[in-house]
């Protein structure tokens, strides 16, 4: 097969040289993969969230291993956002379109990450994760309750105007009711799924796997849920989606661009294969030439449903 | 001194030359690992959690840190030992790789161990799989002074890598907690004896086992003022610094990175009552 393929695509304005790009929290500051590829043969990075002051996180254990996926509380770790521009965007390699993540406790810190986030040269947009618990409503996520997001994303909106997209927590009922409301209060786009709400049980001591208690559960193992997620979402909406979720391969990341998303983010791979990103904007390119399609963004929202039975 | 820089970390799919049963429940892995730029002594490498069959599995998940044990470079990378136990899912799927078979190696990764000063002797300590992190330190420690390899475990056929010490030639002293070889109890307190002895002092002690066992030796190292590195062996999922599992309280506040500003840590640093 020699036809060359185009696999550029336009994520709420963003251009992206290919639809991978990496998940918050699972690429650090995009530098720890330098040894590894060059960064620029992926289509983008969302770094690790990013808080008003710096933060030190949970005390072990963080993590766990759950069937074809792990469970994790890490807590909030970050170098802060001040820090963020100071010493780790620059080491990025320019034309690398970076997202910086925003994860708060009220409305009005995230509000003001977004503003000093605005000023910055090289940051190509901004993600809100939307699945931190809100402070003031006795820690329920912002994304599980609608009129909360919807204030959430009309503030961020206001702070900054760079590309704001908002990554949606899959703990609720209805996500189409949250996609909605993102894309009514002026988001250029929704990044889902985050991680689903999970626990696991140390047998030894019979105290929680993780220190935490509750932790946040990826990898192959929530796939399914977050096509599923992924394809009512884009349903709902006109904004581009992001599909986030267990994605391994490129042909996992090829399923969520038929189900809607016009890029994707690749996430827990990058720990087990921290060549995962690069391979899986390789699968895209190589099932869309064996498939004959010219472009990638060709395959969004292609899923064929069955002719109606009667 | 302070430990050597290393060179960065590769990923690539190693061959199993064997696998081999090494005591009870422990095992040694011989790899073929192509590329492998070398490393310093301590350091460590992700690898899968059993071998790479006809199609890619994601159960179990996450790769296994292991230290790596020796290594032998070789032309067009390297041979590296692994000895590990028997201890879940991971290590078990991993003991039936068979020669031949694809095991992935993401690798060199931390920081090893600083070398004694010339002249220091040196006192490592090793703790059942611990011992694994200590064979390249205690070959290095030897070019600069006097090597006493304390080595524990709970019986005789857990023991790891002892006729590798014997051949190195260092001043080998075995402990066992039901007395089947060497002295009975526990390897920490072959440390207290070594310490005590009347001419101790200035001493640089290097420890690698259970956490129980690490504090300890911490303590009687402090007590003695003499300098205690340990090698720490928490729960990962990347090795590499982003996944911020392994992470471990200090005493100075926050948190040190396993993977990243470990595995080896002055033992002062650590807040062993939060550390597991």
């Amino acid at each position: 097969m020699t036809v060359a393929v185009d696999t550029e695509v336009n994520l709420g304005g963003i251009t992206l040289r290919n639809p991978v790009l990496t998940a918050s929290g699972t690429f650090g500051y995009g530098s720890e993969f330098a040894p590894f590829f060059a960064l620029d043969r992926i289509g983008g990075i969302v770094a690790k969230s990013l808080t008003l002051e710096p933060r030190s996180g949970n005390l072990p254990p963080r993590i766990a291993e759950t069937p074809a996926g792990m469970l994790n509380a890490i807590g909030l770790e970050n170098v802060g956002v001040d820090a963020f521009l100071a010493e780790k965007l620059p080491l990025l390699p320019e034309g690398l379109p970076v997202l910086a993540s925003v994860f708060e406790t009220d409305i009005d810190r995230y509000a003001e990450v977004c503003k000093r986030l605005s000023g910055a040269p090289k940051l190509a947009g901004l993600e809100i994760n939307a699945s931190c618990p809100h402070v003031k409503s006795g820690g329920i996520e912002f994304g599980q309750r609608v009129e909360l997001l919807a204030r959430l994303v009309r503030e961020t909106r206001r702070a900054s105007s760079l590309p704001l997209f908002i990554k949606l927590s899959p703990n609720v009922t209805d996500i189409r009711e949250m996609a909605r409301a993102c894309e009514a209060e002026g988001a250029d786009g929704i990044s889902l799924i985050n991680t689903l709400q999970a626990l696991d049980v140390d047998l030894a001591t019979r105290r929680p796997a993780l220190r935490n208690g509750l932790g946040g559960l990826s990898g192959p193992a929530i796939r399914p849920v977050a096509l599923r997620m992924v394809w009512q979402a884009s349903q709902a909406v006109k904004i581009p989606v992001c599909g986030i979720g267990g994605i391994m391969t490129g042909e996992d990341a090829v399923k969520f661009l038929v189900c809607g998303a016009t890029a994707v983010q690749v996430g827990t791979a990058n720990y087990l294969n921290p060549m995962a990103a690069v391979e899986v904007a390789d699968g895209i390119e190589r099932y869309a030439a064996a498939h004959g399609f010219a472009r990638v963004s060709e395959l969004v929202g292609t899923l064929r449903p069955y002719a109606s039975s009667r | 001194m302070s430990a050597s820089p290393s060179p960065p970390a590769i990923r690539v799919d190693a061959e199993v030359r064997a696998n081999q049963e090494e005591g009870a429940e422990n095992r040694r892995l011989r790899l073929g690992v192509p590329g492998w730029p070398g490393s310093a002594p301590g350091q460590f490498a992700m690898l899968s959690p059993g071998s790479r069959g006809a199609a890619e599995r994601y159960d179990p998940l996450l790769p296994r840190p292991m230290a790596v044990y020796r290594t032998v470079p070789e032309a067009g990378g390297a041979e590296l030992e692994i000895l590990y136990k028997l201890s879940g899912r991971g290590t078990r799927l991993l003991a039936d790789a068979r020669p031949g078979a694809t095991v992935r190696v993401v690798g060199p990764l931390g920081v090893g161990f600083p070398l004694p000063q010339l002249g220091q002797r040196a006192l490592l300590v090793g703790g059942g799989t611990g011992i694994a992190s200590l064979y390249e330190l205690a070959a290095a420690a030897q070019a600069r002074g006097p090597v006493v390899v304390l080595l524990g475990a709970r019986s005789a056929a857990d023991l790891m890598g002892r006729a590798d010490f014997v051949a190195l030639g260092v001043d080998l002293r075995v402990a066992t907690e039901d007395g089947s070889e060497g002295t009975p109890g526990r390897v920490t307190e072959l440390l207290e004896t070594a310490l005590a002895a009347p001419d101790a002092g200035g001493e640089i002690v290097y420890a690698c086992g259970p956490t129980p066992m690490m504090r300890r030796a911490a303590e009687i190292a402090a007590r003695r003022e003499c300098r205690c590195l340990v090698s720490l062996e928490n729960r990962m999922a990347c090795g590499f610094g982003v996944c911020l599992g392994c992470a471990v309280p200090r005493t100075e506040g926050g948190f040190a990175l396993v993977c990243r500003d470990g595995p080896v840590l002055d033992a002062g640093s650590v807040r062993w009552e939060e550390a597991s």
